[in-house]
Formats: structure tokens, C-alpha cells, sequence
């Protein structure tokens, strides 16, 4: 204890360089931080699950994925005909509603809406981040989800949209399609989602969309140039590999997807080969960012340390003359080190989960179809980790230097 | 917004180069205050490198921050020079109304004639010179994927109605030894059970993708391991393209694409309008004015037959930099962190340069150097490491310059957006910027130091 | 040998404020010092010989009273001027040599003339020749380090004296030194003295350095005392 109050005392003494190189180690921390805390939420969504994984149905060839309505429910039974042919544990649809709340407008902030559109139910089940929300939020969605069954002109948007569109639930709101020509949805806004969790996007009962393209052939006398084109993904869960084989088979030999043919991939094989174009890029932060921050932090934290030695050599010296180890003057300069870099790390890191999750609800960062991250949990430690790492590594050889001192140094003049 | 931001860029552009004139001439500007100040700069030197390893520590951290800082300038650099050099200002892009990507176009086979029948829009062998295009996204299988990556490569095809007035607007020419694909746009097989090939010209940049994509085993058998040539062949589901040419096309986003003949793609995929119109315009201005009379801009004089979106080649590839923005931000952010912790880095070495010197400092007084001498001297210090580090940056960052890399670009978030394969450009204005970051880190990790030490006072110092 | 004084304190006080308190450490003292004359300050420790001697180097400012340099008021001169004014007029040598320790003898030596309107080569030759007056002419590329501590106060010494100053202050210049360099120091100062008819001030409290000045002066609560009480030395 004595032991620790003295690395403290040190640390208190030149208290400008230990905030200076505090204040290098956050900084970094706080990047480091948010760099890994993309790349391992990509590296989450790529890898591939062992149970109770999902599929994606797309259409084969084109990208984006537009295929007929039609198609819904062959492929949410898995393409099962069979009666050995097994099908999907649950599944949902998505169409997209792109549109602003003013006509004729681009896209602007305060107008935008991207809504998924779906079966209100699945957004409980199926949804990532939303199918494991804690009771008392869910509830809460389950609540709106079931005005929104009620009523299918519901709309539920996420908090961010709902602030930026300045509106509250309960009020109404007109979308006006941009990937749907001349389609407009009046919605009534049911509910929220909880903040993290899809920030900017809506969900309409898909029920809405399509009666609104069967209202618009009926009133235009042509159907939607969309209309036969509407649905752009399929989800499926299947409960093992094995199962999504089987089902992936029956997709593929179904003679009913002709045109456009349709592909089954797992989510995250779809994940991953649509983050292919930001393979170079990624490999940059995780092997070049990354690594070239933490080298920065150890040079800093390294110089830091080997100025306070040297200062401190006189100082050393007297402490050996009256019967400390070597050894004790060592584990004396690392722990300063790594007292600051674990204390400093674990305040950055600590606080940008914090910051970032509660406040800012993510890291912005939109690459491919991901808005913004959120911070992992793995913060909590990394900061402690990272600064005890680079802490250790910056002052190991100063530490070492630090047992050569000679007593004689006690009389030398010259610092 | 954008237009300040496109300004903001583009001076950056054409200017940055001048920021690294203006770091040594801030460097020399340092030099002569020096020599004014009379304190010799021999006594910085060689304090510098009687504690070199502090002087080293710190300048490595300068080096890091300007390395990556200039690698990540570099990338975007490269990208956005990418994104300029695919566009011709003389062509313009016609898509549907409200589309601002290919991938979401779709234009009516009708108004096709009408839109290109336009005066302004160079006519060649009598016909009007315009490229009628299908953009697919193919999410094409690796046939022998390697362990550890992915399983499917997305392939940007594009269908043409005529190959070579394609390639005259966009002004393509093949590599020796290609052809262009046949009027049938197939070739038959002699085996009379095998469907016919679909002929295929690649991009530069995809036939080494697609070479790359080859195992081992089949890349040392290939008549060229690197890359795809004339001759090979690729499996797209049940059918088999031949590559009949490469294009060169290295330096625009077309270098990743793989044209054929709309129609045969075209229904094979499942696509069978056009998405999009290319016109040559006989100027510059003639583009811009084609660009107004489609999208509407004056509403008297306005094309009415059909609702398209229309833009130069310059304005569309600019609407494509979009995730340069945000990699340029993202960059900024990574940079002014990184840069931060330099600083704080040479503040510690400063302080301690000067905690080590304050006897130095108060006989320099007593001798009648004056406080803003010694500001001076301790501040050229600080910008003596920066140098030292920030051109090593400079270097480090030098050294991929000319890489190659892929990305992609768009116009936003989202799914959409091109699969590019481009070299990452450190041009003296990247140099520049990194030089100019150094020094100014240099310069304020120095000042507070500097500061510091200009006030002690002699008396008290020589003592203490 | 006597003339005109070059160095005149009038009624000087300097006192300083030490919390509430007041501290006289120089009591309305006069004292006046001939061009060419070496004089030693003696008194025992707080007994302001080192206060007296800064106000004089224009080093420090006085509470009240002036003080003259040849035809120049230093006490109401500012900063900037004084540091100019140091430059050219004042020599300083000091215990513990103060050299600038990555540079040379030479360097060393020549850091004041920087700061004056010189050419490189005649800066050069009045280094030459002040290192040549020192002894040390064969040394001048040599680092403090490389150097003994008698050697370092010459080149002390020779820094001193380069810029042809008409006032050498020098503090305790020995009192680092073994006996034998510190007899050496002192007849370097009595060569400055006869053949350059510098002034010399001198702080010691080695009475044999003191014997070699022309005259002792003893200080004792900051006034001037005719004989110094012995037991004060023994306690300093």
C-alpha cells in the first residue's frame, strides 16, 4: 500500500506531464476504441453462427434485389412441397419505402424517411437488436406493434427520424414515394423504438404498401412500374447449417423462381460478400490504423517515462543507497506507467461507451447498409487493456534502465 | 452544403502542393528569427542530439501520425481522382427521373431515339454518337474460393447496345489481341450440346480481380497468373462468358466493369430495359446545356416526351464522391486525434528539454539574451523534431503511392454505389498536408514550452 | 592607482516581502568602488553580499536609492535595457561556471558576442584572445564535460571578460574549486586586474581568496560593517 501511495505520490509530482500524457492516451484510446468497435460489429454481422441462423433470399443476379410479391410466401415456407421438405423456423419480408414528407423535394434531413416495410409481428422475432430487447421495452413495442396490426397505416419511427421530422407519436405524416413514383402513404406514427436501435429508420405494415400499389392500379389503370418489383428480401431462420442446406436446396430446385431467379445465402455470407468492396479499406483500420495508434500511445507513454527517469536518476540513487532493490525501483517506474495508462485508458474507453451508446446513440460511420455502430461492450476492458499494454511496452526499457543506476550517481553534479 | 464542401476540396486540390513551399519557408522564417535572436542553432542541434532518444521517441510519434495521415490522404486522393477522370464534361448521362444511380434506372426503350435526336449531340456516320447501356450488379460465385474470404464477388456487367460506339464515347480503346464482342454478342461452342459463350470485354482492373480469384493450381497453368486474358473464360451460372478484350481502361470507375452485348445479358439476367443513355455532346457547354433542357431547369425550354434525369459525366462521378466525403471526414477525425497525441507527446519532451536546461536558459538571460530569444530557440526545437518526423511521414506515407486498392464509391448510404480498383496518389499535396500537420504540431507542441521558458527569471534559475 | 568611482550605491535599500513580513536585506547602505579597483565582499550567510552584488550587475532592481555604472543609472533602467546593458558592461563568473553543456569552450565563450554587431572573424579573434588570456587557447573545441573544474571557471572567466566589459562580478568564483585551481582562479583575476585594469567585484567567504582584492568589505545585516565579528563566520 505504501508501495502504491508512493507511485501515486510520483505521479501527483509532475502533474503537467502526467495530465499531458493522460490526455495522449485517451484521445487514442477513444479511437482505438471506435475503430475496433466497427470492425468487430462487422466482424459479428460476417461471422458465421452455428445455431439458429438466418438466410437471405435475394434475386440472383441483381443488385438491389427487386423480385415479385408474389413470391412471399413460397419462400417464407422455405420452397417446402414435400412432405419431407422442412421449412424455416420463422422468416419476414422486407420492401422498401423510401420518401420525404414534402413533395417534389429532395432528399433533405428533416423530411427523409426510410421505411422497412413488413409484418409487424416479425419485427419482435425477427429483427436483429429488436429480437432481444429487455422486457420492459419490448413490451412497450409490442404495445405499438399491435396498433399497428389494428390500424395498418401505423408507422413506427425510430427516435432520431421521429426528433429530425419534428413529430411525436400520435400525429400523423404523409410520405410522398421517391423509389416508389407517385405513391404516397398517409401514416398515423404508433410508437418508437427504444434509442439504438434502428434510429433512422421506420416500419409500416406491409399490408399498407401493398394495398396502396393495388389502390394505384386501380386508379391509374396500369399497375406501379414497381409493382412487380416490390419485394427486396426474404429472411428466413433455420435452426442449424444442416437445415439451411435443405432449405437453401429446396429454394434453388423450386421451379416457381424463374423470373427473376432468387439465391439463398446466410446472412452473414451475404454481409460479407457485400463488404467485399470495403475489404482494402477495412484491412487499412484493422492493420494500419489501428496498430499505428497503439504504436503512437507507446511512444508517447515510452517518452514520457524515460523523461521522468532521467530526471529522477539522483533521486533513484538515494533510494538504493538506503537499501531499496532493484527491483522495487523497476516495479516503481512500471507501476507509475501502467497506473496512468490503465486509469487513463479505462476513462476514455469507459466513457466513450457511455458517451457514444447513450448520447450519441452510435458512431456514425455509414459503409454499406450500416448507419453507425454501436460502441461494444468490449470497451469497458479494452481501455484498461490497451493501456496496460502499451503502458507496459513504452516503459519496460526505462524501468530496465533503471537498475543499472549507480549509488556513486547519489554525488555526481551534473543531472 | 455540398458546393462548399466541393469548393473546400478543390482548393485543397489544386493548392495544397503550396503548403509545402510554406512549411520550409515557415521553417526558414524559423531559421532567420533564429539567426536574429543570435542564439546559435548549434545549441539546439546538439541538444537534440545529446538526448536523442527523446528527440527519436518523439519524432517517431510525429512520423506515425504524418504516415498515416499521408496514406489515408493518399487513399482518398486516389479515389477522387478516380471519380474525376472516369467523367468526360463533353458527355452527358441520361437515367430515369429520380434515379441518381444506374442501378436504379430504368429508361423506356421509346424515348431512347428522341432523347439522343437532340442538337448539341455529336452525330457520327449520320447517327447520333450515344451509348445505349444496361448497368447490372452480378453477384458472381468464385468457382475456387480461397479459405478465408468470400464466397461471391459482385460484378458490375454492362450491356451494350453497340460496342463500338460505346467505346468511342467513352473513349475505350482494347489492348492488342481483343476484339470487340460480334454482332450476335455469342459464339457458338463446336461442342453442339454446350450453349453458346457470351462474349465478354473486361476492364483492366476486373481481369486481374478475376484472375485473382483463380486458385493456385489453375493461376499456374493460366496463360497469365496475374490476370484474365483474351481467350479465357469466366462461369456465370450455367453459362460461360469468353473474354474477346481487355479495355484500358486503368484510372476510371469503368476499369471494374465487364461489358457484353445487352442482349444477350440483358434478358439473361433478368433486365431487359435500358438504364442508361450516354450522349456525346460537341462541347463542354453543349453538355451542360443538354443537361438543363432534360432535367428541366428552364421550364419553357424543357424536354417533355419523356421524364429523365440527365447530367454531365463530371456532375454524375461528382455526385459519386460522396463516400470520399465521408472517408475525408472520418480521416480528418482519425488525424486530429492522432495529432493531439503528438502534441501532447512533444509538450513532454519540451518541458523536460527545458526542466533539463533551466540553468542553460538563466545564463543565456544573464548574458543578455532576451525573452523572445529564448522563446525563439526553444520553439525551433520543437519544429526541428516536427521536421525530422514529419518527413520521414512524408516518406513512409510516399511509399505506397502508386498502390493498388479496391473501395467503392456512391453517392451515399446505402446498397448501390461502384466497386472501384484504384492507386492510392500521394501527390505533393498530400506531402503538403502532412508537412503543414507536422509543423503546426510541432509549433504548438513547442509553444507552451517555449512560453514557459521565456519566463523563468535568470536569477532565480541559475540557482535552482 | 585610485580614480574616479566607477560604481556608485547611494542609500540602497532592498528589502522583500515574506508573507506579511518585511525583510530588509540591504539597509539604506552607500558604497562607492574605483575603475580598476578588486574588491571583496565578505559577510556571512544573509548578510546581503549577494543582493548587493546582483543590484550592482543590474541583476535585481533596488527598493529605494540608485545605483551608478560608470555614467549610467542601472536602478531605473528597463528590463530590456538592462539586459543589454549586461551584455556590454558586465562580465559574470559564478561557483558553479554555468557553461552551456553541449557547448565548446569556444562556443561557450563566445554566446555574448553573438549578441553584439560582430563579424564571424572578429568574433573569433576576441575569443582566441580571451581564451589565450585564460590559458586555454589549446582547448577551445573541448565540451565542459572534457574539462576540469579549474579549467571550466577559466573558460568562465574568459566569457567574462570577452566582450571587454567595464565590470567583472564574480560569486564565490573558488568555491567549487580545489586549492590549488583556486589559486590559479585568483591570479587570473589579478592578471584582469593589473594588465586590463578591469573592476573586479568578488563575493567570497574564503577569507584567502578575500586577502588578494585590493580591499575588503564586510557586510553584516545589510549595512557595511568596519570589522566583521568573527563567531558570524564561524556560524557561515
Amino acid at each position: 500500500m505504501k508501495f502504491f501511495m508512493l507511485i501515486f505520490k510520483n505521479l501527483r509530482r509532475n502533474l503537467l506531464r502526467s495530465i499531458l500524457t493522460s490526455a495522449g492516451v485517451m484521445v487514442l484510446v477513444f479511437v482505438i476504441t471506435l475503430i475496433w468497435s466497427i470492425l468487430g460489429f462487422l466482424d459479428v454481422a460476417t461471422s458465421e453462427k452455428t445455431s439458429n441462423f438466418k438466410g437471405i433470399v435475394t434475386e440472383k443476379w441483381s443488385i438491389p434485389s427487386q423480385m415479385p410479391f408474389a413470391y412471399a410466401t413460397t419462400l417464407e415456407n422455405g420452397a417446402a412441397r414435400e412432405e419431407t421438405d422442412v421449412k424455416p423456423m420463422d422468416s419476414m419480408t422486407w420492401q422498401f419505402f423510401i420518401g420525404s414528407t414534402e413533395k417534389g423535394k429532395g432528399f433533405s434531413l428533416k423530411t427523409f424517411v426510410f421505411a422497412f416495410c413488413m409484418e409487424p409481428r416479425k419485427m419482435l422475432t425477427m429483427m436483429d437488436e429488436l429480437d432481444s430487447l429487455q422486457p420492459g421495452p419490448r413490451a412497450e413495442l409490442n404495445e405499438a406493434i399491435q396498433k399497428m396490426e389494428m390500424n395498418r397505416q401505423g408507422i413506427i419511427i425510430g427516435q432520431k427520424r421521429l426528433a429530425a421530422l419534428e413529430k411525436k407519436v400520435g400525429e400523423r405524416i404523409k410520405i410522398f414515394g421517391t423509389n416508389y413514383r407517385d405513391l404516397e402513404l398517409e401514416c398515423e406514427i404508433v410508437g418508437t423504438l427504444p434509442l439504438g436501435r434502428y434510429d433512422n429508420n421506420s416500419f409500416i405494415n406491409r399490408d399498407y404498401l401493398n394495398a396502396s400499389l393495388d389502390a394505384y392500379k386501380a386508379s391509374k389503370g396500369k399497375p406501379h412500374p414497381l409493382a412487380n418489383k416490390t419485394m427486396n428480401l426474404v429472411w428466413v431462420k433455420v435452426p442449424n447449417k444442416e437445415t439451411f442446406t435443405k432449405v437453401s436446396g429446396q429454394i434453388d430446385q423450386s421451379p416457381m423462381f424463374t423470373s427473376p431467379p432468387v439465391k439463398i445465402e446466410t446472412a452473414s455470407s451475404g454481409v460479407s460478400n457485400f463488404l467485399a468492396a470495403y475489404k482494402d479499406l477495412l484491412t487499412i483500420f484493422r492493420w494500419i490504423l489501428a496498430p499505428s495508434i497503439i504504436a503512437t500511445l507507446t511512444v508517447v507513454i515510452s517518452n514520457a517515462i524515460s523523461i521522468s527517469v532521467r530526471e529522477r536518476r539522483k533521486e533513484m540513487a538515494i533510494l538504493k543507497v538506503i537499501g531499496f532493490q532493484p527491483n522495487q525501483i523497476m516495479f516503481l517506474v512500471l507501476g507509475e506507467a501502467i497506473l496512468l495508462g490503465v486509469v487513463a485508458g479505462s476513462i476514455s474507453s469507459i466513457g466513450t461507451y457511455f458517451f457514444v451508446n447513450r448520447v450519441m446513440g452510435g458512431i456514425p460511420f455509414p459503409i454499406a447498409f450500416f448507419s453507425s455502430f454501436p460502441v461494444l461492450d468490449g470497451a469497458l476492458w479494452w481501455g484498461a487493456a490497451i493501456g496496460f499494454a502499451t503502458s507496459f511496452a513504452g516503459s519496460i526499457l526505462p524501468a530496465l534502465s533503471t537498475r543499472s543506476i549507480k549509488v556513486v550517481d547519489v554525488f555526481s553534479k551534473v543531472a | 452544403m455540398k458546393s462548399y464542401i466541393d469548393l473546400v476540396t478543390e482548393t485543397i486540390d489544386l493548392y495544397a502542393w503550396v503548403l509545402i513551399p510554406i512549411s520550409f519557408a515557415f521553417m526558414a522564417l524559423m531559421m532567420l528569427f533564429v539567426y536574429v535572436a543570435r542564439i546559435p542553432i548549434g545549441y539546439n542541434i546538439r541538444n537534440l542530439i545529446v538526448r536523442y532518444r527523446t528527440t527519436l521517441l518523439t519524432a517517431v510519434a510525429f512520423t506515425m501520425v504524418i504516415g498515416v495521415l499521408t496514406f489515408m490522404m493518399g487513399f482518398i486522393n486516389g479515389l477522387k481522382k478516380l471519380t474525376k477522370s472516369s467523367g468526360n464534361p463533353e458527355n452527358v448521362i441520361v437515367l430515369s427521373q429520380g434515379a441518381t444511380d444506374e442501378g436504379i434506372s430504368n429508361l423506356a426503350f421509346e424515348s431512347m431515339g428522341d432523347i439522343a435526336q437532340q442538337d448539341g449531340v455529336v452525330r457520327f456516320n449520320d447517327e447520333p454518337l450515344s451509348s445505349r447501356e444496361v448497368y447490372l450488379v452480378v453477384s458472381l460465385p468464385i468457382a475456387e474460393p480461397q479459405p478465408n474470404s468470400p464466397t461471391r464477388r459482385l460484378l458490375q456487367m454492362r450491356g451494350l447496345y453497340d460496342p463500338r460506339s460505346s467505346a468511342k464515347v467513352h473513349g475505350f480503346e482494347l489492348f492488342p489481341g481483343g476484339n470487340w464482342f460480334s454482332e450476335a454478342g455469342v459464339r457458338s461452342s463446336d461442342d453442339p450440346n454446350k450453349q453458346p459463350q457470351v462474349e465478354v470485354v473486361l476492364g483492366e482492373g476486373i481481369a486481374r480481380g478475376l484472375g485473382s480469384d483463380r486458385s493456385e493450381a489453375t493461376r499456374r497453368t493460366a496463360k497469365n497468373p496475374e490476370s484474365l486474358e483474351v481467350g479465357d473464360t469466366i462461369q456465370l451460372d450455367t453459362r460461360e462468358l469468353l473474354v474477346t478484350g481487355i479495355m484500358k481502361t486503368e484510372g476510371t470507375t469503368f476499369d471494374s466493369e465487364v461489358w457484353a452485348k445487352q442482349s444477350v445479358i440483358g434478358p439473361l439476367l433478368g433486365k431487359s430495359n435500358y438504364t442508361t443513355l450516354v450522349l456525346r455532346a460537341k462541347s463542354k457547354e453543349d453538355a451542360q446545356k443538354l443537361e438543363d433542357y432534360f432535367s428541366g431547369k428552364d421550364p419553357t425550354n424543357a424536354f417533355e416526351k419523356s421524364q429523365v434525369n440527365a447530367m454531365t459525366e463530371t456532375n454524375y462521378f461528382k455526385s459519386l464522391s460522396q463516400t470520399n466525403l465521408q472517408l475525408l471526414v472520418g480521416t480528418m477525425v482519425v488525424a486530429a486525434v492522432m495529432a493531439f497525441g503528438g502534441v501532447m507527446g512533444v509538450m513532454n519532451t519540451m518541458f523536460a528539454a527545458i526542466s533539463q536546461r533551466v540553468r542553460d536558459i538563466g545564463m543565456l538571460r544573464l548574458l543578455g539574451f532576451s525573452r523572445w530569444r529564448i522563446l525563439v530557440s526553444f520553439l525551433l526545437e520543437s519544429l526541428l523534431i516536427a521536421l525530422l518526423g514529419g518527413l520521414i511521414g512524408c516518406l513512409i506515407g510516399y511509399l505506397f503511392n502508386g498502390y493498388k486498392v479496391t473501395s467503392i464509391v456512391g453517392s451515399g448510404n446505402g446498397p448501390g454505389g461502384k466497386a472501384v480498383v484504384f492507386r492510392i496518389v500521394v501527390d505533393w499535396g498530400v506531402l503538403g498536408i502532412g508537412l503543414m500537420l507536422s509543423m503546426l504540431m510541432g509549433f504548438f507542441g513547442g509553444l507552451l514550452p517555449a512560453l514557459s521558458a521565456m519566463r523563468f527569471k535568470p536569477l532565480e534559475s541559475l540557482r535552482g | 592607482m585610485t580614480a574616479k568611482p566607477i560604481v556608485r550605491v547611494s542609500h540602497v535599500s532592498r528589502y522583500f516581502k515574506r508573507g506579511s513580513e518585511r525583510v530588509n536585506v540591504l539597509n539604506e547602505l552607500d558604497l562607492e568602488v574605483p575603475e580598476g579597483q578588486f574588491l571583496a565582499l565578505m559577510g556571512p550567510s544573509g548578510s546581503g553580499k549577494t543582493t548587493l552584488l546582483n543590484l550592482i550587475a543590474g541583476l535585481d532592481t533596488p527598493s529605494e536609492g540608485e545605483i551608478w555604472v560608470g555614467d549610467r543609472c542601472v536602478s531605473t533602467m528597463t528590463e530590456a535595457q538592462l539586459a543589454r546593458w549586461r551584455n556590454e558592461h558586465v562580465g559574470f563568473v559564478f561557483q558553479f561556471y554555468h557553461l552551456l553543456p553541449v557547448l565548446s569552450a569556444f562556443e561557450n565563450v563566445e554566446l555574448p558576442l553573438l549578441l553584439l554587431p560582430l563579424s564571424a572573424k572578429k568574433r573569433r579573434e576576441q575569443v582566441m584572445t580571451a581564451l589565450e588570456l585564460v590559458g586555454l587557447n589549446d582547448r577551445n573545441s573541448h565540451l565542459p564535460s572534457q574539462l576540469s573544474g579549474g579549467q571550466q571557471q577559466r573558460v568562465g572567466i574568459a566569457r567574462a571578460i570577452v566582450t571587454d566589459p567595464t565590470l567583472i562580478v564574480a560569486d564565490e568564483p573558488t568555491g567549487d574549486l580545489d586549492a590549488k585551481s583556486a589559486h590559479e582562479i585568483l591570479d587570473l583575476l589579478g592578471i584582469l586586474q593589473h594588465s586590463l585594469n578591469k573592476t573586479i567585484l568578488m563575493v567570497t567567504h574564503d577569507i584567502r581568496a578575500a586577502r588578494r582584492a585590493d580591499r575588503i568589505q564586510h557586510l553584516d545585516k545589510g549595512r557595511l560593517v568596519d570589522q566583521p565579528d568573527e563567531a558570524l563566520y564561524e556560524a557561515g
